[in-house]
């Protein structure tokens, strides 16, 4: 057994595990953090497209989880339209927005398109809270959009009545996305993007036109982030606009990301795995008396990542994996570590 | 018909005029050199040349081409491809990606680029270090990293911004016999370079500039002759009168 086949065995097993794991946990409330790990894991991939690829900082992200959440919800409560249709048109919203955002952001260096993401997503946010019809669309404002339950649930509206259904939802979501992500790190795009990322000038002298690059980055990432924001809406049946709108949600996925390891395939998929039950627990324990208190939290850890691991927890884990790999696909030990 | 024609180019910097009302042209299969003292704008020259800078006036024409205000990656594609006088690898990629962005100017194709780039890689004497990342690269290799990139995009007009400043004698040599394998292969290069010996032996021409202006033009051994030339580099005492 070679070190890649022990690799590709080992992830075999883990999305087994995964598609198995609601056979065995029964109990609502542990699904529901799993599922909210695998959107975390979702998004914080799609964000990786130009967080990480393209080499910029987005701290608006949840503007096209926004977009997602309301345009399907209210395309169902306007006209009765599916989600399912709802999402790809919302992801399409996001695309345009996107690329709308990207355009004049992308070419400026530093820390320019971070502030605009920011400053943008804040006033989309405070805009929905001000605005109760928007045309012959209702937003009501601050107090947001209910989706009546159907307490049988339906494929067609995109509602449940248990938690598994959902599980597999964006099991199945994160599972495409990240294998989105790996065709693009190995093609032109991905190349291209990466170098553009990291010395704008030398990729262009080589023929990249950089922000073009991004810009398209852009638009794919506001594109599958926004799906999330349907998946959102679904799950929860109620948005409003500090739900899916604000800047901590934005800002927890550059956490995830940094943390993770952006730029890198399993860099936001292990952040989530390894913050996300942070959140969830200071959530559950401390909400009460420290509300916020996980963004904190959040900030401590990136710190001292950002300090003893620059490039991101999945680069220590990748390694012992890899030696792992060397020794059980070799069966001899530690001959291969010295090679 | 000559690869690179430039006439009149002026480059302004503010109040400073980097380059003034400067001729120039390269035949195909022509290696020019360019040279003179430091600040004299020879690397605001290559600038213009190669996209980065708009002319502020005059005309430059490549391949029957005007360029002027052509964005860098359309020259790229279209057959122009320069180094960096201060080297700008990918750092944290490695070897092979930093040569495949450049292969990924003529293909499409992941596989095709790899190839192409392990050729360029090889011819450059740099396969070995392939896998390794190119931020730890030695100055030397980081510079014959500049050269395998820029090949890779497969240039009828090479620009080298001083691919050889920091190296030693030897890796010097090394250098100069990979230009001159280029031009037999009849690729036109265009060179700035301030170790005299190696531009001497590379030349076909030189054109000397000095605060932006040509002071001189022509043959090596008749340029390093000329009066203009010595006071430029070495102050009025030392020109023979």
């Amino acid at each position: 057994m070679t070190p890649s086949r022990f690799k590709k065995i080992l992830l075999i097993l883990a999305v087994v595990l995964a598609f198995g794991l609601p056979l065995v946990l029964r109990s609502p409330t542990y699904l529901h953090i799993l599922i909210m790990l695998f959107l975390f894991a979702y998004m914080t991939t799609t964000w990786n497209l130009v967080g990480g690829f393209a080499g910029v900082l987005p701290l608006g992200h949840s503007v096209f989880v926004g977009i997602g959440a309301y345009t399907s919800t209210m395309l169902w409560l306007q006209w009765g339209i599916s989600p399912w249709i709802g999402m790809i048109v919302g992801g399409l919203i996001a695309a345009a927005v996107g690329t709308l955002i990207g355009l004049p952001t992308l070419k400026m260096r530093g820390a320019y398109f971070a502030l605009a993401t920011m400053a943008f997503v804040e006033g989309i946010r405070v805009m929905v809270e001000n605005i109760d019809k928007l045309g012959p669309f209702v937003l009501n404002g601050p107090r947001g959009l209910n989706i009546p339950p159907l307490p049988e649930g339906s494929l067609a509206a995109f509602q449940f009545a248990s938690k598994e259904p959902y599980y597999y939802i964006i099991l199945i979501m994160l599972l495409l996305v990240v294998g989105l992500t790996w065709r693009i790190s190995r093609s032109k795009m991905g190349y291209l993007l990466m170098a553009g990322g990291e010395e704008p000038d030398a990729a262009q002298a080589l023929g990249v036109n950089v922000t073009r690059y991004k810009v398209m980055a852009m638009a794919l990432s506001s594109f599958l982030t926004a799906l999330a924001g349907t998946f959102i809406a679904q799950l929860t049946l109620f948005i409003y606009p500090k739900s899916v709108l604000t800047l901590d949600l934005s800002f927890e996925l550059a956490f995830i990301a940094l943390i993770g390891g952006r730029g890198s395939i399993a860099g936001p998929i292990l952040g989530a795995l390894l913050l996300r039950p942070v959140s969830e627990f200071s959530r559950i324990y401390l909400s009460a008396t420290l509300p916020g208190l996980h963004l904190i939290i959040l900030g401590a850890i990136l710190i001292l990542v950002m300090l003893y691991q620059p490039r991101g927890l999945q680069e220590p884990i990748t390694r012992f994996f890899d030696r792992l790999a060397a020794r059980f696909g070799n069966g001899n030990g530690g001959t291969e570590e010295k090679a | 018909m000559n690869m690179l024609e430039i006439k009149d180019l002026t480059k302004d910097f503010g109040g400073l005029r980097a380059v003034d009302s400067l001729d120039l042209s390269i035949g195909t299969g022509e290696i020019l050199g360019l040279i003179g003292p430091n600040g004299a704008g020879k690397s605001t020259v290559f600038n213009c040349v190669a996209g980065l800078f708009p002319p502020s006036s005059g005309e430059i024409t490549f391949d029957g081409r005007r360029i002027n205000g052509v964005k860098p990656w359309n020259l790229c594609k279209a057959g122009l491809a320069r180094t960096f006088q201060i080297v700008k690898p990918f750092a944290t990629k490695s070897v092979l990606f930093n040569v495949m962005v450049g292969a990924f100017a003529v293909t499409d194709n992941t596989d095709e680029a790899r190839e192409r780039a392990i050729e360029v890689l090889d011819f450059l004497h740099l396969k070995k270090r392939m896998d390794m990342r190119a931020g730890n690269l030695t100055i030397a290799d980081r510079k014959r990293l500049e050269i395998a990139r820029a090949l890779a995009t497969g240039p009828k007009l090479l620009l080298l911004d001083e691919v050889m400043a920091g190296l030693r004698p030897t890796e010097v040599d090394e250098v100069i016999a990979i230009i001159r394998e280029l031009k037999g292969r009849g690729m036109t290069i265009f060179v700035i370079e301030h170790i005299m010996r190696a531009i001497m032996a590379l030349s076909d021409r030189l054109v000397v500039i000095q605060f932006g202006r040509k002071i001189c033009e022509g043959e090596p051994e008749a340029v390093a002759c000329d009066e203009n030339v010595i006071k430029a580099y070495l102050g009025e005492d030392y020109a023979a009168s």
